[in-house]
């Protein structure tokens, strides 16, 4: 029995006359998720929403919700509703008539309509504000004036697009719990789109990694912060290094690799990389799973001899409060960030200008072929 | 000390820059008054000398009232009174129906020919009144339609308006109606349309619901504009209502003919009066779109 999914896209191609803003995408959403598609601008993000919610027609491929092929059903045939970029409030409408406008359409007695629509405006804390012109609210309020219209309609599946992308960071960080919890609260099914990988790590169950056109990898935000499987990945959430240099020896997923210093350090082979020894490729580390010692020093940590050493010459350090990030040059130059919190002794000794030594465990270094 | 001279040469350039901006305001303003007053003067002599006490327009000998009382006994100018309003009604209603319509489809869709259709629909507001009231005469006798009158009783005053007039007027209006909403579509997103589908509108409720209460102040102007320009044609009017019947200001080119007397400066008064009016509504009704959403009526 193969389960059912919210939403199933299956090599989805979409082409606007030249331009392949989606380029045969598969995914597959479960019930009761929390979706996001995450990528930079023009990586065909809204275009896919868009293609859930019937704007656009796939140029091929298969569309399906809860199962039903979708094929050519326009907007006003899907069970999915959607919040707006700039929320598209009605402005001739008050906040009560915009918020019932779903349900007058599918002809919802009188009286219901008037319950959900007070049930709808308590649950984003609107009440008291029923009779206000959208003209009359502030950016937050009409965000939530916009949940509240499509959450009315208890669609299957949620599209939001960017929804708090015209919110200054303060009430966007409030807003982005908000709504997590209030989708733990109803349980639909959202998709989630934003260029913001912070803001799609704290929020998503999964996460698609978006990049023209393409998928590049799907899972959960753990998997794609700890194992990027490509350098896009990697480099687009979080903040990453990059140390190239040349495959010597793999065994199972263990790779030995040298720097171009001839220096030999440990790394570990993706699931599915396909790379063999003499390669040139890429290690990909995070500046918080490097530590950084005085020269010939072991950094205070249990497995201290089972750690990849590098030295390097110390350029740089910049306070940011909760941490200290160094700015290290490898011998061909290559230069590699450190992120230290700031309790940490022994990396406080070394002033720029230093020889230091960098340690890593074997499993944060990733291999990327080139 | 040469601080002191400095600072002293500063206080003096800086009001020497003080005293040329005034000499400039002023020069401005003066040149403003005269402006306007060139503009105005002409209808401020219209209006006094419509209360002269004198047949003569150009010396004053006092106030009367009389050329008003005396034009409400003209019964031409009654009847041509009524021609006007009814050709206004009439051809303002048509070309708003049509008028929106070839805006929506202008702003809306995509159709074979759109280009053509552009360039047809703007003609009647760049081409000279002369040139398409001589094309709609030209078009009225080939094609047979003449200048057949529509006889109707119209709040009381038996009419016989020629259909010719009423098609020439719904002819140019269409063009003036079509910009004028077709300015306040392409303001409006169209996002809102779409917001309305995914809240299961149909195409027909979207434009009921969402479409054309928006649009509405467009409308509205739309229909003020081509009221105004209705009531005040005279070109198109003359050539396409062959013998025997006026409008308003054909009427008044009729009597010119037989000299300037102060009763046309009453008519005039009344015409400017009223035009004011609409315009006065159409103000009104472009702030009331304006409360809704920022996009204000964008032809008044
Ligand atoms: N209607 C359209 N006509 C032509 N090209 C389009 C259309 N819509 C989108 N595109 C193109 O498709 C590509 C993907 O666009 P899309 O809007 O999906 O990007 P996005 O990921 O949502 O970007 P952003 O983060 O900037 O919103 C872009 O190159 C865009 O220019
Ligand atoms: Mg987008």
């Amino acid at each position: 029995m193969s389960e059912t999914y919210a939403v199933e896209l299956k090599n989805v191609v979409k082409q606007f006359g030249e331009v392949v803003a989606v380029n045969g995408i598969s995914l597959r959403i479960r019930d009761g998720e929390f979706f996001s598609l995450l990528g930079p601008s023009g990586c065909g993000k809204t275009t896919t929403l868009r293609l859930i919610a019937g704007f656009e027609m796939p140029t091929s491929g298969s569309v399906r919700i809860y199962g039903e092929e979708q094929g050519y059903l326009p907007p006003y045939q899907r069970p999915v509703n959607t919040v707006f970029q700039n929320y598209a409030l009605f402005p001739h409408m008050t906040v009560a008539q915009n918020v019932a406008f779903g349900l007058e359409m599918r002809k919802v007695p009188k009286d219901e309509i008037k319950r959900r629509v007070a049930e709808a405006l308590a649950l984003v804390r609107l009440t008291g504000k029923e009779n206000r012109r959208p003209k009359q609210l502030s950016g937050g309020q009409k965000q939530r004036v916009a949940l509240a219209r499509a959450l009315v309609n208890r669609p299957k599946v949620l599209l939001l697009d960017e929804p708090l992308g015209a919110l200054d960071l303060k009430l966007r960080k409030a807003m982005q719990s908000e709504l997590k919890a209030l989708q733990e609260q109803v349980g639909i099914t959202f998709i989630y789109v934003t260029h913001d990988q912070e803001e799609a790590l704290v929020m998503s169950d999964r996460i698609a990694v978006m990049n023209e056109g393409n998928v590049l990898q799907v899972g959960t935000p753990e998997e794609i912060y700890e194992h990027p499987q490509s350098r896009f990945v990697a480099d687009f959430i979080g903040k990453t290094n990059f140390i190239s240099g040349k495959v010597a020896v793999i065994s199972g997923d263990r790779v030995d690799f040298r720097l171009p210093d001839g220096t030999m350090v440990a790394a570990t082979l993706p699931e599915g990389a396909q790379v063999s020894a003499g390669d040139m490729a890429t290690l990909s580390i995070r500046p918080e799973k490097i530590f950084v010692t005085p020269e010939g020093e072991q950094p205070l940590v249990g497995d201290a001899e089972a750690l990849s050493q590098v030295s390097g010459r110390l350029v740089k350090i910049f306070y940011v409060g909760v941490e200290r990030r160094y700015i290290v040059a490898l011998a061909d130059d290559t230069e590699v960030e450190v992120r230290v919190q700031n309790l940490d002794r022994r990396s406080r000794r070394c002033q720029p200008g230093d020889r230091v030594t960098l340690h890593w465990r074997r499993a944060h270094a990733r291999l990327l072929k080139e | 000390m040469s601080e002191q001279a400095l600072s002293r040469a500063l206080s003096r350039r800086s009001q020497l820059a003080r005293l040329k901006k005034q000499v400039s305001d002023l020069l401005f303003h003066a040149y403003g008054f005269w402006g306007y007053l060139f503009l105005y003067f002409p209808i401020i002599i219209l209006v006094v000398f419509s209360f002269n006490d004198s047949r003569s327009t150009a010396q004053w000998a006092g106030f009367t009232t009389h050329w008003y009382a005396d034009m409400l006994k003209d019964h031409q100018i009654i009847l041509s009174l009524w021609n006007s309003l009814f050709v206004a009604i009439v051809s303002t209603t048509v070309s708003v129906i049509i008028g929106t319509l070839a805006a929506l489809a202008m702003e809306r869709y995509r159709f074979w020919g759109k280009l053509m259709m552009d360039a047809v629909l703007y003609l009647p507001i760049i081409i000279p009144d002369i040139a398409m009231a001589i094309m709609l005469l030209i078009f009225f006798d080939i094609s047979g339609i003449g200048f057949e009158p529509w006889k109707v009783n119209f709040f009381g005053a038996h009419l016989a308006v020629p259909y010719s007039v009423i098609i020439g007027h719904v002819a140019f209006n269409i063009s003036f109606v079509a910009v004028v909403v077709r300015a306040r579509l392409a303001q409006m997103d169209q996002v809102l349309e779409e917001a309305a589908q995914d809240l299961y509108a149909d195409p027909w409720r979207t434009f009921w619901r969402v479409t054309f209460p928006m649009l509405l102040p467009g409308i509205l102007g739309g229909a003020l504009l081509a009221f105004t320009l209705s009531m005040d044609d005279f070109v198109i009017t003359f050539f396409t209502s062959g013998a025997g019947f006026n409008t308003l200001p054909v009427r008044v080119f009729g009597m010119i003919k037989k000299g300037v007397t102060p009763k046309i400066n009453a008519v005039s008064t009344l015409m400017l009066l009223f035009s004011l009016m609409l315009v006065a509504i159409s103000l009104i009704l472009s702030r009331g779109g304006e409360k809704g959403d920022s996009s204000g009526n964008p032809m008044f």
